[in-house]
């Protein structure tokens, strides 16, 4: 068994060279791999794809600088530790021969480039760190942790320049659906680890913690180029489940039978940290680290089951509390999220550990709040379309029923108390508005009368009469503007200017 | 699957993942509580949670890890059953030998999973609880004989007694690694392991008919 196994493994190792040397020269040797591979590649694909390129990397390179006098110091310090001596050197040659190119190339673009990048700083310009700052710093940053922990290994150059040459094409390959991407890495993954266990004559964990890093490395680099992509409907699956919990946020902790008790601080302490770890999944670009924040809110999860029931946590009990909180959390991008970790994260995780079973329940719990219906929280179908629509809500008649006791219905009912003065202010403010409103259109009519009147009397008496009745003329129209001017309000309104008109 | 290190000559260490099916009540959690941590109804528990439990074995020289998955059984859930027991190397399905339904419903479970794992997964069915044999509703007969005619082994178990449950887990692993080995074997020229197998988990989609099975272990 062990001969055909170990045969086997020779059989991959060589595939495995051809895969690499497929986009170059076709060396083998084991000395001969300095560079060269990697060169002819970057060169082929170079004249290919210059136009392409060009614009980036002008814009990368000047993100680059900018990143560069900010971390430079750190850098020093690093280079002056003699283990780094044979990466550093390694790594010099490539920006040298990066750099050229890429001067020559920002020239065009930036006329007033300043200080050439300094020599022996590991800063490789790639495509995607162009398209924001922050995500140049992350994925610098997943370099130079890369690059460190891979020093004491002796294939470490290797891998490094596996990885970062299979992470430069995957940015080429961004018009290729999600799931030709997700099998490219996955089999990058495949080969990888195949080969290492050759080489760590199968020390499994040491494999493992490579491929950790390995997979932190590329999905660094990789995530905005891979997360919820355009050429999938992620999106559009995320703006639906989203919308989904929203219009489930009736459900109650009874319907789901979830068997936490939230009365006890130390339950809905856990309760509140599981949904915070949910949420925070979206914020992570590893598949590894997003997959650790499920496996810390499934965590809180039986810590709130044990407190509640005194027992270990059953998956009876788990899965609706699970089900509880990503209704209550509602976390952002939560089928992008899913479908980033499944397609990108490194498949024996996902096959047998912990944190896969904690990821499936959690799919398990968004294919439930999916396909939810009536039947499925003991609800006849009318009373969930009712609560659906939002007729009637199942918190009203319970919340006054049970405010006495349990703390969190009493500051419900406060709450709902507090909208009722809310509302009756609301509904007062509006009477007291009509009726300025009302007074303003009075005082608006009163004016028009007077105006009216004012104009009746000047008819009644025709100008022909100016002289002799001139002093009455003038002492009637005198009259109204006198009780005018007692009115106080008056002075907010318009002057009735046409009766001084027709006076004057 | 069977993935992990691979030895020169002290083998190498097989992964299995078990997937526990049953009603709710059958005794599912005491069942693994008990074989994994050797507890039942413990006043003090320790346990966070028995939900997911591993157990490291050592079978004639080779080493196995056993990942137990556990499932919620309650019925409202049952659709959600292909999202966990893809690429499952075994199920146990736990009924409750006083209970004739939950008899049931575990051959409603082998005849699906039959349907979508088709016989690369190794099946086990319990009854439990097997200390209240006076009570016994599901006759030992048909019991075995329904085991039999789906191709399934048949144990009785009690987790409060501790009884047959060393012997079902040691007989399935046993059982997981024949299938691993003669799957190895019929991969003759060591082609990459299917891609399909490493797929993990995915969303399913509406009926778990619609699915094909995951393709996990494609014999050649």
């Amino acid at each position: 068994m062990s001969l055909i196994c170990s045969s086997q493994r020779r059989g991959i190792h060589l595939d495995q060279s051809e895969l690499l040397c497929k986009k170059g020269c076709g060396f083998y040797g084991n000395t001969a791999w300095q560079g060269l591979c990697s060169k002819c590649w970057r060169e082929e694909n170079q004249r290919e794809k210059q136009k392409q390129i060009q614009e980036d990397w002008a814009l990368a390179e000047r993100l680059q600088r900018e990143e560069e006098e900010a971390y430079a110091s750190r850098h020093q310090k690093a280079q002056s530790q003699p283990t780094i001596t044979p990466f550093s050197k390694f790594e010099e040659r490539k920006t040298k021969e990066k750099s050229s190119k890429v001067n020559t190339v920002t020239k065009f673009f930036i006329p007033s480039t300043k200080t050439p990048p300094k020599k022996g700083i590991v800063y490789i310009p790639s495509p995607s760190s162009s398209s924001s700052r922050q995500s140049c710093v992350d994925s610098d940053h997943a370099t130079r942790e890369f690059i460190d922990f891979l020093k004491p290994l002796k294939s470490g150059r290797e891998i490094f320049k596996q990885c970062r040459a299979f992470t430069e094409s995957m940015v080429y390959k961004r018009d290729m659906g999600a799931d030709e991407l997700s099998e490219c890495v996955q089999d990058f993954y495949q080969n990888l680890s195949e080969r290492l266990q050759t080489q760590f004559k199968g020390s499994s964990d040491h494999v493992e913690s490579v491929m950790d890093e390995v997979e932190k490395y590329m999905m660094t680099r990789l995530y905005k180029e891979v997360f919820c992509p355009e050429t999938t409907d992620d999106e559009k699956k995320d703006l639906a489940i989203q919308k989904r919990i929203r219009a489930l946020h009736w459900v109650t902790i009874e319907m789901l039978c979830v068997p936490v008790d939230e009365e006890i601080p130390e339950v809905s302490d856990s309760v509140v940290k599981a949904i915070t770890d949910v949420i925070e999944m979206d914020s992570k670009r590893v598949p590894k680290d997003k997959l650790a924040c499920i496996t810390r809110c499934s965590k809180h999860i039986f810590n709130a089951i044990k407190v509640s029931k005194k027992e270990a946590a059953s998956a009876d009990d788990f899965l609706p509390t699970l089900i509880y909180i990503v209704l209550k959390a509602n976390p952002p991008r939560l089928q992008s999220n899913i479908q980033y970790i499944t397609r990108f994260c490194n498949p024996s995780r996902l096959m047998t550990g912990e944190d896969g079973y904690y990821f499936t329940n959690l799919c398990c719990a968004v294919a439930f709040i999916e396909k939810l219906d009536g039947q499925s929280l003991n609800l006849s179908s009318e009373e969930f379309e009712l609560y659906m629509s939002g007729q009637a809500s199942p918190h009203w008649p319970q919340a006054s029923g049970a405010s006495s006791c349990s703390p969190g219905s009493a500051a419900l009912s406060q709450v709902h108390k507090r909208l009722d003065m809310l509302t009756g202010l609301g509904e007062r403010q509006e009477r007291v508005m009509e009726k300025a409103r009302q007074l303003e259109s009075d005082l608006i009519d009163w004016t028009d009368e007077v105006e009216q009147k004012v104009q009746s009397v000047l008819e009644s008496f025709p100008p022909e009469t100016q002289n002799p009745t001139a002093t009455t003329a003038s002492g009637t129209s005198a009259a109204p503007s006198a009780i005018d001017s007692d009115n106080v309000e008056n002075e907010l309104l318009p002057p009735p200017l046409q009766p001084q008109v027709f006076a004057g | 699957m069977a993935a992990g290190g691979a030895g020169g000559n002290s083998g190498k260490t097989y992964s299995f993942k078990v997937v526990l099916l049953g009603e709710g009540c059958v005794g599912k959690t005491s069942l693994v509580l008990r074989y994994c941590e050797n507890k039942f109804n413990d006043k003090h528990i320790t346990t966070l949670q028995a939900s997911f439990l591993t157990k490291k074995l050592n079978i004639t020289g080779k080493r196995v890890n056993l990942a137990i998955w556990d499932t919620a059984g309650q019925e409202r859930f049952h659709a959600l059953g292909p999202i966990y027991y893809r690429d499952s190397n075994g199920a146990v399905l736990v009924y409750d030998i006083t209970d004739e339904d939950s008899f049931q419903k575990v051959k409603n479970w082998v005849k699906e999973l039959r349907k979508m794992l088709g016989n690369e997964i190794c099946l086990c069915i319990v009854g439990n609880k097997i200390d209240l044999d006076k009570d016994r509703h599901v006759s030992v007969e048909e019991a075995e004989s329904y085991a039999e005619s789906v191709g399934a082994k048949h144990y009785h178990t009690s987790a409060k007694l501790n009884k047959g449950i060393e012997e079902l887990f040691l007989d399935l692993c046993k059982r997981m690694m024949e299938t691993a080995q003669a799957e190895e074997r019929l991969k003759g020229n060591g082609a990459s392991q299917s891609a399909s197998s490493r797929r993990g988990v995915q969303i399913v989609d509406d009926e778990p008919q619609a699915t094909p099975a995951g393709g996990c272990c494609s014999s050649g």
